[in-house]
């Protein structure tokens, strides 16, 4: 009668037999299906499991290791980004420091844009007349003296560096306490020269040159740079002084500017974010002498 | 050969189910390529073959589902029959009818077993129909169809047939 039913219908047979099968398997209690689920399990698709585990765990090693990659790509970018900002921490470190030692209000300013020509002779800061920054007020950085204020718009400045023409600085040669005017020559050579510096002078190549205060727009002892060469000049009456500058001008980012006296403000030092002047300062040594940077004395100081 | 060529088939198959399938799930919905590949399988090779390999699919399932040791092997088995005696009469390589008969049977397979499976909640049926067998069978549909396409293009042959 089966072999009846397979040749005629066995479609439908071998379907009555896997349902009948499938039911019977439902049926059976809890014991018993674990039992046939251990058996066909271990005994039938072993191989079948090791051949799935071994290819999950090779896909799951190159699944890691993409997702490792992107992760790696993410970090690599953020090592960069914390390198930039402690370079930039240290910069600003140092220029709080300064603002700090010195009893002078200083505004900490960014440069934005920089001179076309080669040497560097000056530059345009971030800060302008609304945020207090006057006209010849000087510009140093913990190196040095960097230049003076030129010209001032509502947000914004130029300063003209040492390597300006119309940038003389009244200085003073620190060991021999002999004063002269730093002035940047044009030549076949260009160089910062100490001028009107007699022959009889004591000055030596290796002496430091500080800001004397003399003509009144750049404030005493910031350091200018060291002499390097010292000779007689031709008319043999003075010598020929040659200056290196303490600032290296191509690598300026952030400068502090000399704001006029603080009018009881004391010394504090604006911060760089910050457009407006900072009212929570903290006011005292509102004593400390000021060296009226505000005075105007045009392009030639001390000459 | 042909066998042979079945058994390394739904040896792929039982791998990427295994292994693939939880790394594609979209918003928890993963595609269920057992049933899909009883779909075809009984499509192209008719109901007795369906009926076997819808019946032994099913029970390996069973070997690894919470559910009854059974309900895998009855929901596949009837499936198979089901699309094996319908299939003959549908034009096999046209890509809308073939996901279209996918996602049919399909859906079919999971009435069957969430009907077993929730014991006549009909609210639990409704909700586990709705948010977990019709998304499947989307979801392994399009997949399936577009892997068949590009399987097919490569070789000119349906998959499990030698027709062109």
């Amino acid at each position: 009668m089966f072999r009846l039913l397979f040749a005629r219908r066995g479609d439908w047979a071998a379907f009555t037999l896997a349902c009948t099968l499938s039911l019977t398997l439902m049926l059976l209690g809890r014991g018993q299906q674990a039992r046939a689920a251990w058996f066909v399990q271990h005994a039938v698709l072993a191989p079948v499991d090791a051949v799935v585990g071994w290819v999950d765990a090779g896909i799951g090693v190159y699944w890691e290791n993409q997702k490792l990659k992107r992760r790696l790509a993410q970090v690599q970018i953020e090592v960069d980004e914390t390198r930039s900002e402690r370079v930039e921490n240290a910069r600003l470190r140092r220029l709080l420091e300064l603002s700090q030692e010195n009893p002078f209000d200083l505004a900490a300013v960014r440069v934005i844009a920089r001179s076309l020509d080669r040497l560097g002779g000056s530059l345009t800061i971030d800060k302008g007349s609304k945020e207090g920054i006057l006209p010849n007020s000087a510009v140093i950085t913990p190196e040095g003296l960097v230049g003076r204020i030129e010209r001032v718009s509502p947000h914004e400045a130029r300063a003209l560096t040492l390597l300006h023409r119309d940038c003389a600085v009244a200085v003073r040669v620190g060991r021999s306490r002999v004063d002269g005017v730093l002035e940047w020559e044009f030549g076949e050579n260009p160089v910062l020269s100490l001028l009107y510096v007699s022959s009889q002078e004591d000055v030596k190549a290796g002496d430091w040159v500080f800001t004397s205060g003399l003509g009144g727009v750049f404030p005493e002892g910031v350091r200018v740079g060291t002499v390097s060469r010292v000779g007689i000049a031709e008319n043999g009456l003075m010598k020929d002084v040659q200056v290196k500058p303490a600032v290296n001008f191509r690598g300026l980012e952030e400068v502090l500017v000399y704001l006029p006296a603080g009018a009881g403000r004391g010394p504090r030092m604006l911060p760089l974010e910050s457009t407006e002047p900072d009212s929570a300062a903290p006011p005292a040594t509102a004593a400390r002498p000021s060296p009226a940077p505000s005075e105007s004395a045009g392009a030639g100081d001390g000459r | 050969m042909r066998g042979f060529r079945d058994a390394l088939v739904l040896l792929v198959v039982i791998i990427l189910q295994a292994t693939l399938v939880h790394r594609i799930a979209i918003a928890g919905v993963r595609p269920d390529l057992l049933v899909a590949f009883v779909v075809y399988f009984s499509w192209m090779r008719g109901p007795i073959p369906g009926v076997i390999g819808g019946f032994t699919v099913g029970l390996f399932q069973d070997l690894d589902a919470p559910g009854p040791l059974g309900l895998n092997a009855l929901a596949k088995t009837i499936v198979g029959f089901i699309v094996a005696k319908a299939g003959f009469r549908v034009h096999r390589s046209n890509i809308g009818v073939r996901f279209f008969f996918f996602v049919t049977a399909m859906l079919v397979h999971d009435l069957i077993y969430f009907g077993f499976y929730t014991a006549g909640d009909f609210g639990a049926l409704v909700r586990q129909f709705v948010f977990v067998a019709l998304p499947s069978a989307l979801y392994t549909s399009i997949l399936v169809s577009l892997l068949l396409a590009t399987v097919e293009r490569a070789s000119r042959t349906l998959l499990l047939t030698d027709e062109v």
